[in-house]
């Protein structure tokens, strides 16, 4: 089945192709920094086209997953190139590439300084992204979960704003620091099975089923949810988030927000609750602790911002919260809320960078205090940035309250108090997002202030679909909800492909 | 004893007679070029004959000088191949010195170079002395070659003179002990025997291992290195942080085998380590000049080599290799790339700060710097990444907590000056580019790019590329064998 690992290779190609369009000519023109657009774009709607052909699709000898790839790669150490899919992956990785179309549309052309290398940075960091999404070698997934940092790096660090090589110098330190604690995790649970086996392993099956004295678990579980805590983030390791978001260039935030956030959320599930069940839910009352101080703390910092950008990636480590909280609630209800939390945030949060962008590239600040008003000079603009605003606010009806909600429901269940106190969190998200609203779209204009064109007809489409696609989620999340959970490894191993 | 003993390793052979033409040659006529391309000549065939050697390979039994298996093969080929590069860095300079004193660096280069293939295969202490001494005369030599400014360069060779002096006093006062005890000159730990105190040979080896630290500049016996670096001219600098440690690191393995150690020498080796990881990358967080921070990040190197050293099992061989080859590959490609930077004439650009915003004046030499770099970090898809996992492999496999906790720690660290080199590449000049120098060296060119796909194949399809070269159960196990032989026939 080719059809995984061409669905990893081809944002690569496709950026190295988009690199060589753009260094085409000796001097950059007009016309090749649009190649590069156009070579990213098609590579994009052949990314979207293959996915669509795994998803609907018959997939023969898949067995338990939705489609499934292996082949050796370093026999030595019984590392493979795994990958496999399940309705958790596929639904990230739309995400992912849904994501990507606002993106292209409505700012990588605005790149004027070598385009071609910032579409290959783009496509490599997504190529990177859906490799974490559907590695389940362990070593494989450590290589992407390490590879799609560099381009991010170079993304902020190149084409970033003013403090832009601070925010990619502490995110790479913080992601890649606790990448090595997790390899050390990878390594601990390997030589475990190793030694209780004789069989030398990184596949993540046959991993699952290693025997793990209790406090073994523990270590190697902290080791991993350490990682992933970086990458959510939670609440005490969450100091690289505000500045990498903020100096990003939009398509980079939008992929950060969006996108690189959610493999934190996936590592945890994938890694932490599934591999460990028994630990995870020793470790669960730390975990939803942690994950509530993170909606509390988000929301809180969140309403002191001036900066709209970090305003935005506060709000962010407020709904994190939700998604750690959810997932360590131990039922089938959390980690569909958790999940459906996930896919919300990361379409609104997205689209709202995406606008946040637009803002700056038309009033060059990203200072609230010196916006105001924007809804006359810039009605499509604004309106869309007042829905977004109030699906991050968590208005019924809208993806993100169905998140919220099933989440809190879930806590419910476990801890009423916990629940009451994350509950409060949405006080404070209410008061951010409707003042952000207030003072952008509807105060009174600020004086000296030279608003740009608005949104186009096209791109706002795009941002119509996004809309659409949030208020689904909202409005009937059932099938999102059903289709979206991991398999269990249970049924793992219950294939004929899953089973050594 | 081997006065009737033809064994030979056939590298050692070809290096010896190679630079005894052109030692001739140059008596003849002096030129730069012919030497220079009679020294590539040479190596290219002393690569060629790695695995080869005249006589027959004496039996377990017979007392040696040299001994040649797959380890011996594999380092001497890294060697070799590691000189080729750095003699076609040192190509454009070396010409321009034209009839002056080219012709010397070659010959003290090609030395050096068969002074550590010496080393590699000694299974004796004379051999292994006198390469290490041929080594470290030649590398004085070649220190001292630099000519702007020149006071820097003497200052170096001094400097190097002076500490490598010491170490190898110490080394050979060890190697006297050793034959005290043993009455024998193989290249083996001593045992301790009834008739002698048993401190004696435990002050044997300690001795012995701290002459190697010292070449192999661990802390606390570093602090040589970053200054004769500095001084040193950047392609010599690049034989000090590869071949000639290359070279001391497969003794240290030879001499020791890959088996358990015994408990004092596993207790200094910890020690050693955690301070030369920690010293290595905390001293390189300081540091302004890339040669300078490319010899703390070598110390650090050292310090993960030895981790893997002191863990033997399934996993170590691999790891040992690969992190060699890595190691050696890396390095070199950011010694090429400095190389490339450097304009032929004024100041070389060796300070980090001369590097800013060269991704937008030279995007490809740039972007194999950073490929470089990253592969010194660990991070994928270069081959370091691959060499930094086996190595924490190795560790984690043998509980080796503490050295684990080091090796994250110092990675980190490393991450952060290897990422801020890349930072000062990204990094858009505060003042105009156009002095830069832009003529093209193709030699350097080739030499960077097939580094590249050195670094990047062997990342992505490690199978392929690093697993012929691998002995997975290389010599040392056999060498031990033979070591109970021997102790057998001692008593």
């Amino acid at each position: 089945m080719i059809a995984l690992p061409a669905l990893v290779l081809l944002p690569v190609l496709g950026g190295g192709v988009a690199w060589v369009a753009g260094r085409i000519r000796p001097v950059p023109t007009p016309a090749s920094r649009d190649a590069a657009w156009w070579v990213a774009l098609v590579t994009l709607g052949m990314e979207t086209l293959l996915l669509a052909l795994i998803t609907f699709g018959h997939q023969p000898h898949a067995g338990p997953w939705l489609a499934h790839f292996s082949m050796p790669w370093i026999p030595a150490m019984g590392i493979a190139i795994r990958l496999d899919m399940d309705g958790l992956s596929l639904s990230l990785i739309w995400l992912s590439l849904v994501l990507c179309f606002p993106c292209v549309f409505l700012s990588t052309r605005q790149v004027t300084v070598n385009a071609g290398a910032f579409h290959f940075l783009f496509l490599a960091t997504l190529a990177g992204i859906i490799g974490t999404f559907l590695a389940t070698d362990l070593f494989l997934f450590f290589f992407f979960w390490e590879l799609m940092l560099v381009p991010m790096f170079v993304l902020i660090a190149a084409w970033g704003h003013e403090d832009r090589q601070r925010a990619a110098m502490t995110f790479f330190m913080f992601t890649q620091g606790s990448g090595l604690i997790m390899l050390v995790s990878i390594l601990g649970l390997v030589m475990a099975h190793y030694r209780a086996t004789g069989v030398l392993t990184f596949d993540y099956v046959t991993l699952s089923r290693t025997p793990l004295s209790p406090a073994l678990s523990m270590l190697i579980m902290v080791g991993f949810f350490v990682a992933f805590a970086v990458k959510l983030p939670v609440v005490p390791v969450h100091v690289w988030l505000p500045a990498a978001h903020t100096q990003a260039p939009t398509a980079a935030s939008v992929l950060l927000a969006g996108i690189l956030l959610k493999t934190g959320g996936y590592g945890m599930i994938r890694f932490d609750v599934m591999l460990f069940p028994d630990a995870a839910s020793r470790f669960a009352p730390v975990a939803m602790g942690m994950g509530v101080v993170g909606i509390l703390y988000g929301a809180w910092m969140s309403c002191a911002q001036d900066d709209v950008k970090r305003l935005i990636a506060y709000s962010s480590v407020s709904h994190m919260g939700f998604v750690l909280t959810g997932i360590f609630c131990g039922s089938r209800m959390g980690m569909q809320g958790a999940i459906m939390q996930m896919l919300a945030h990361g379409l609104s949060t997205a689209a709202l960078f995406v606008i946040a962008g637009a803002i700056q590239d038309r009033l060059h600040t990203r200072d609230m205090r010196r916006i105001g008003g924007l809804w006359a000079a810039m009605p499509r603009l604004s309106s869309a940035g007042v829905f977004f605003a109030v699906a991050a606010l968590g208005m019924p009806g809208l993806g993100n309250f169905t998140g919220e909600f099933l989440v809190l429901l879930a806590t419910w269940h476990v801890s009423p108090a916990l629940a009451t106190v994350a509950a409060a969190g949405l006080v404070p998200a209410a008061m951010y997002a409707l003042r952000m609203v207030n003072r952008i779209f509807l105060a009174a204009p600020r004086v000296g202030q030279s608003p740009g064109p608005d949104f186009p007809p096209r791109q706002m489409a795009v941002l119509a679909c996004v809309m659409a696609l949030v208020a689904v989620l909202g409005l009937y999340p059932q099938p999102f909800m059903a289709f979206s959970l991991p398999l269990p490894v249970a049924a793992m191993t219950g294939g004929k492909d899953g089973a050594p | 004893m081997i006065g009737h003993d033809v064994f030979l390793p056939a590298p050692l052979l070809v290096l010896s007679f190679g630079i005894m033409i052109m030692l001739a040659a140059t008596a003849w006529r002096r030129s730069a070029g012919r030497s220079l391309l009679g020294g590539m000549v040479t190596l290219l065939l002393a690569l060629a004959v790695t695995g080869l050697h005249t006589g027959d390979m004496p039996g377990s039994k017979g007392d040696t000088l040299f001994i040649q298996d797959r380890w011996t093969t594999y380092t001497a080929a890294l060697s070799v191949f590691s000189s080729m590069c750095i003699l076609l860095m040192s190509w454009r300079d070396t010409a321009h010195e034209g009839a002056g004193t080219g012709d010397e660096y070659v010959l003290l280069f090609m030395l050096g170079t068969l002074g550590a293939l010496a080393m590699v295969f000694s299974a004796n202490y004379m051999p292994f002395f006198v390469g290490l001494e041929i080594l470290g005369v030649s590398l004085m030599g070649l220190v001292a070659f630099r000519r702007r400014p020149a006071t820097a360069g003497h200052e170096a060779a001094m400097k190097y003179l002076i500490l490598s002096g010491v170490s190898s006093a110490i080394l050979l006062f060890g190697i006297g002990l050793a034959y005290g005890v043993t009455g024998s000159l193989r290249f083996v730990p001593p045992i301790a025997t009834a008739d002698v105190p048993a401190a004696l040979p435990v002050a044997a080896t300690v001795m012995i291992l701290v002459g190697m630290f010292f070449k192999l500049s661990a802390v606390p016996f570093h602090m040589w290195l970053p200054d004769v670096m500095e001084g040193a001219p950047v392609p010599v600098a690049a034989f000090l942080a590869v071949v000639s440690k290359i070279a001391i690191f497969s003794s240290l393995v030879r001499y020791f085998g890959m088996g358990e150690q015994p408990p004092f020498l596993n207790d200094i080796l910890y020690a050693v380590i955690i301070l030369t990881v920690l010293g290595g990358n905390l001293l390189a967080l300081r540091q302004t000049t890339l040669p300078r921070l490319m010899a703390c990040s070598s110390i650090a190197h050292v310090g993960y080599l030895l981790i893997a050293f002191v863990c033997p099992g399934l996993l170590q061989p691999g790891a040992i290799t690969v992190y060699l080859a890595a190691y050696s590959a890396s390095t070199l490609g950011v010694f090429a790339a400095m190389t490339a930077f450097a304009p032929p004439d004024g100041p070389e650009g060796t300070a980090v700060a001369q590097w800013t915003g060269l991704f937008s004046s030279r995007p490809f030499l740039a972007s194999v710097m950073a490929l470089m770099l990253l592969s010194l970090a660990g991070i994928p898809p270069s081959i370091g990444f691959l060499a930094k996992f086996q190595i924490a492999a190795t560790g984690v496999a043998h509980q080796r907590d503490l050295l684990v906790c080091v090796l994250i720690i110092g990675s980190i660290i490393g991450l952060y000056y290897y990422l801020n080199i890349i930072r000062v590449m990204l990094a858009t000049p505060s003042f105009p580019s156009a002095s830069r120098n832009r003529d093209s060296r193709p030699e350097l060119t080739a030499l960077v790019i097939v580094l590249t796909i050195i670094v990047v194949i062997g990342g992505l399809f490690p199978v392929r590329t690093i697993h012929p070269l691998l002995p997975m159960r290389p010599a040392p196990p056999e060498m031990r064998d033979e070591t109970a032989h021997w102790r057998a026939d001692l008593r």
